[in-house]
């Protein structure tokens, strides 16, 4: 506990931190000090003057914002001589600022609009003419009206420091200035992070603009279907239908604060497209087409073919492959229906990669993604966080550059957080298990150095530094691992041994929303892979019954063999190359159209809500699965509600023993769940087998030397982002338009062969 | 029509200079290197006004290959030199003129007819503050303090000043430089 100090602010005396703000604890406290530019956590500005307070032996009024307090600090926040000067900064703040609120975007949800009701004057003084700069775009996402703009530089900073991208910057000069960029098109990875801290409506949404208004939205709390970060965001819902997604403050407080990337926040247009698959449909006979059916029928139909299959072939006859991006209580279903229903242990999920090596060794707790930003040492063997996990690559940039940690990064290629490394090693490609073997201990220096491409000598430094941290140390590593290098990393914290002041923290950085949940439902656990399942196809094999889609790299290659299969079952939200094999395809809700959970890469269970009832005729996964059961004879006890499916989870999952919706409700105090930590292994099997795998390795010291393209991962159309127009634009190379005042919207629909072309190529 | 969309400029991180000014004629880039090397490594940004200044003296303005030099030079983001060179009169983000006339219009130069001056200026080269003529000779613009008080009105041609105006002293500057026979006192480019 730090040394506690004594304030007092309006006469009340508070003990508080030694080095808190006085903004923090003023509004700690319950004294409102209004602000526009304060933005916990980033760089200090002090530019909008509104958080002016007296503090006794100063001279002048104070902006709180950049004081620390100190011992014995007598604060007043309330008084005639602070309100003048605040109502003074206001009526500077409009001198230049339309008021133009009933056709801004922002009204309604506006700081300032906010800020003008409490301290706003009833006239205008100004009679000088106002700054006037036409409305524009500033990126198909970014929609900039710069005379709304009241120069918090909230956005630059965000950009600056979240992102480290310098994407958006301040111009000119004095009344001048203008946010803006180079030749007016923004460049950057399109996370709308500057859109979401405007306290205006300077930097709108330009997929939302003159859309709807806010009072005209539902807000519905839920997570994040995207990447394994599992960021909290709030969906707006107009008669069911996503208008939005946003992080602000104001709706939802979660693990993310109001960071979201471009996938959080754009990419929601999927849940009401029109080429949602609408109704169940039945293929009756092979090479037939995909023909609508009513749910009676479909469920029937599929049950009287499993049974017949069932009893033609035995239960391994069977094959069912859950999916990283589904709920725990899809996953949990479909294990449910394998093993009650069928009666085989057939199942596995669509992962790109196990994470079970990762768990059944763990010997660290998972990090949060806050452990991270106050982390002292990080170690980033492998992927590419910033395109990949957006959030956890944030956490390290701040946790570098505003707390000062040392982050080594091991990665054959440069990847653009290299920027913040205090050491970026550079490894030769597919090595990355020499890393492990080096981090264990000494003993395979030499080996792993000349593998690596690396000097022996670094090597010992990346130990020293561990060795020598005190607070936390995280080790983050992506999908580049083996099996046994995973589980060898898990164990480090064990073979590195317990030192006083440093604490491991482990870090996995799997590529779906739900990796973490699939595999602790027990999917992932399975003792097959989906490579392996699959080649089973043909060879007792007969059926396969998939929940999503699999994944490009299972399914090409495999689609000849998958045809002669008797029947595949598809649960999916679009047609997609699994549902064009599929006998029978039923129409999934999407995340926002349904309960339930989603685990994230740092083990934390949130929910995911309904914010809109499922579209056209779709169910929630969970409901299909328990119908096809109940039409099997099989009854899961859950037919309508989602918690029920949860609870049981709760008593047979043990990591998520004793969790309840209610418990789950509050996304500011995620719950993390209680993966059982393994003690001390003897890891030297393993070890050993990467020590032959590394010395029978052939490696090419050819390393990509340009660090990747922002947005290289991030703008992939995918079979969810694809259905956001702009995002086949961006993957093209986010080209600027002739003319930025016209919607960008409308350039994509007259340049439609580009789009068809881009959607081809990034699958 | 898809044409125009295919993807032409680069991203930030990646700001390529085109062959043209990869490098200045070994002298101009001796003198960048002198200055670079007042300032320890990774303070090299320091050292953006100065070079801001070698490339326009080189190039006539801060235009797009210019940027991205600086900004690959001083291993800075492109928006970064943007941002700076917007904040300064005296670096161009348009092509200016070669002859760039700058009347003071702060108050010692108002009061002794430094708005005569201005209106005189416009008159005769057809141009408003702001804006260059069109044979791209002239720049005219309205720049805050120089310094000479004592000696208003004033104006500035390039680095060199010209004091105690009248419009016959404007026009003779004016002329000289119309004619082509101007001599610079301080080298512009």
């Amino acid at each position: 506990m730090a040394d506690l100090i004594k304030v007092t602010i309006n006469g009340n005396v508070y003990e508080t931190e030694k080095g808190a703000r006085l903004i923090d604890v003023c509004r700690e406290h319950g004294h409102a000090v209004p602000s526009f530019c304060y933005y916990s956590d980033l760089a200090l500005q002090a530019s909008c003057r509104m958080c002016l307070v007296r503090i006794e032996k100063m001279p002048k009024l104070q902006t709180s914002c950049t004081i620390t307090c100190t011992d014995g600090m007598i604060v007043t926040t309330e008084s005639e001589e602070i309100e003048k000067a605040q109502r003074a900064m206001v009526e500077f703040l409009l001198a230049n600022h339309p008021l133009d609120c009933p056709v801004c975007d922002r009204g309604g949800e506006c700081e300032l609009q906010e800020m003008v009701f409490d301290w706003g004057g009833l006239e205008e003084r100004f009679s000088e003419r106002k700054n006037y700069a036409p409305e524009k775009f500033l990126s198909p996402m970014v929609a900039n009206d710069p005379q709304r703009c009241i120069l918090c530089k909230r956005c630059t900073r965000v950009c600056d420091e979240w992102m480290g991208e310098d994407a958006i910057e301040a111009g000119g000069r004095g009344a001048h200035t203008v946010i803006g960029t180079y030749d007016g098109w923004l460049n950057c990875s399109e996370c709308g992070n500057c859109i979401e801290v405007c306290p205006t409506g300077t930097l709108l949404d330009a997929t939302y603009r003159h859309q709807a208004r806010p009072w005209e939205l539902a807000q519905t709390i839920t997570t994040c279907t995207f990447c394994s970060d599992g960021c909290q965001l709030s969906l707006g819902a107009r008669v069911g239908e996503v208008m939005r997604a946003v992080a602000r403050d104001r709706y939802v407080d979660g693990i993310n604060g109001e960071f979201l990337c471009i996938k959080g926040r754009f990419a929601h247009p999927f849940i009401n497209h029109e080429e949602r698959i609408r109704t169940p449909l039945i293929r009756y006979k092979q090479g037939g087409r995909l023909v609508p059916a009513t749910w009676d029928d479909a469920i029937g139909y599929t049950a009287a073919r499993m049974r017949a299959i069932g009893e033609a072939h035995g239960a391994d006859a069977f094959g069912i492959i859950g999916s990283p991006r589904l709920t725990n209580e899809a996953n949990y279903a479909l294990l449910k229906f394998a093993r009650e229903v069928i009666g085989t242990e057939n199942f596995t999920a669509s992962d790109a990669f196990s994470l079970a090596p990762c768990f059944e060794n763990l010997s660290a707790p998972l990090a949060t993604h806050r452990d991270i930003r106050f982390a002292k040492t990080i170690i980033l063997v492998g992927g590419e966080p910033e395109e990949l996990q957006p959030l956890t690559g944030k956490q390290i940039r701040q946790a570098v550059r505003n707390g000062g940690a040392r982050l080594v990064i091991f990665n054959s290629v440069p990847i653009r957080l290299k920027e913040q490394a205090a050491q970026f090693i550079h490894i030769n490609p597919g090595t990355e298990d020499a890393v492990v073997l080096a981090l264990a201990g000494a003993n395979d220096d030499e080996l792993a150095a000349g593998k690596l491409g690396v000097e022996a000598k670094t090597l010992a430094d990346v130990r020293r530094a561990l060795d020598e941290t005190q607070g936390d140390c995280v080790l983050l590593f992506g999908s580049e691992l083996s099996a046994a290098a995973m589980a060898t990393l898990a164990q480090l914290p064990q073979l590195l041994g317990a030192r006083e002041g440093r604490r491991f923290l482990l870090h996995p950085l799997p590529f779906y929303n739900n990796s973490v949940g699939a595999h602790d439902i027990g999917l992932m656990n399975a003792k097959l892979s989906v490579a392996q399942l699959l080649d089973q196809a043909g060879q007792g094999l007969r059926a396969l019954y998939i929940a999503g889609s699999l994944l490009p790299e299972h399914l090409r290659g495999r689609e000849e063999t998958l045809r002669q299969l008797d029947l595949i079952v598809v649960q999916e939200l679009f047609e997609t190359e699994t549902t064009a094999l599929a006998d029978v395809v039923f129409p999934a809700a999407s995340f926002a159209e349904t309960d339930g959970t989603f685990t994230n890469n740092a083990g934390q269970v949130q929910r995911v809500r309904q914010s809109i009832p499922p579209v056209h005729q779709a169910r929630p996964d969970w409901m299909i699965t328990a119908a096809l059961a109940s039409a099997l004879n099989a009854d899961f006890g859950f037919q309508l509600s989602a918690s029920a499916v949860f609870r049981e989870i709760a008593e047979h999952i043990a990591a998520y023993e004793g969790l309840r919706y209610p418990l789950l409700k509050d996304e500011s105090r995620p719950v993390q769940a209680k993966h059982a930590l393994a003690g001390a292994r003897d890891m030297t099997g393993a070890i050993q087998e990467i020590r032959a795998r590394i010395q029978s390795m052939n490696v090419t010291s050819a390393r990509p030397t340009e660090t990747p393209k922002v947005g290289h991962e991030l703008f992939k159309p995918g079979t969810l982002t694809s259905k956001t127009p702009q995002f086949p634009l961006l993957y093209a190379g986010n080209p600027k338009p002739p003319t930025v005042l016209v919607s960008p919207l409308y350039q994509i629909t007259v340049d439609a062969n580009l789009r068809a072309t881009t959607v081809a190529a990034g699958d | 029509m898809s044409q125009q969309f295919l993807p032409d400029n680069p991203l930030p991180q990646e700001a390529k200079v085109p062959e043209e000014i990869a490098r200045f004629s070994p002298a101009v880039e001796a003198e960048i290197d002198g200055h670079l090397a007042k300032y320890p490594p990774e303070r090299r940004r320091s050292a953006m006004l100065p070079l801001m200044f070698i490339v326009q003296r080189e190039r006539g303005w801060l235009d797009k290959p210019g940027v991205a030099y600086i900004a690959n030079r001083l291993g800075v983001r492109i928006t970064d030199v943007w941002e700076t060179a917007t904040f300064y009169s005296m670096i161009y983000t348009k092509p200016a003129g070669k002859y760039h006339v700058q009347i003071c219009k702060t108050l010692s130069c108002k009061i002794m007819g430094a708005g005569n001056i201005t209106e005189h200026c416009a008159q005769r080269l057809g141009i408003k503050p702001g804006e260059t003529s069109a044979d791209g000779k002239f720049t005219l613009s309205e720049v805050e303090c120089l310094g000479s008080c004592g000696t208003a009105p004033m104006l500035q041609v390039g680095f060199d000043f010209h004091e105690n105006l009248t419009t016959e002293k404007v026009d003779e500057i004016l002329d000289a430089c119309a004619r082509g026979d101007y001599k610079f006192a301080v080298k512009v480019r």
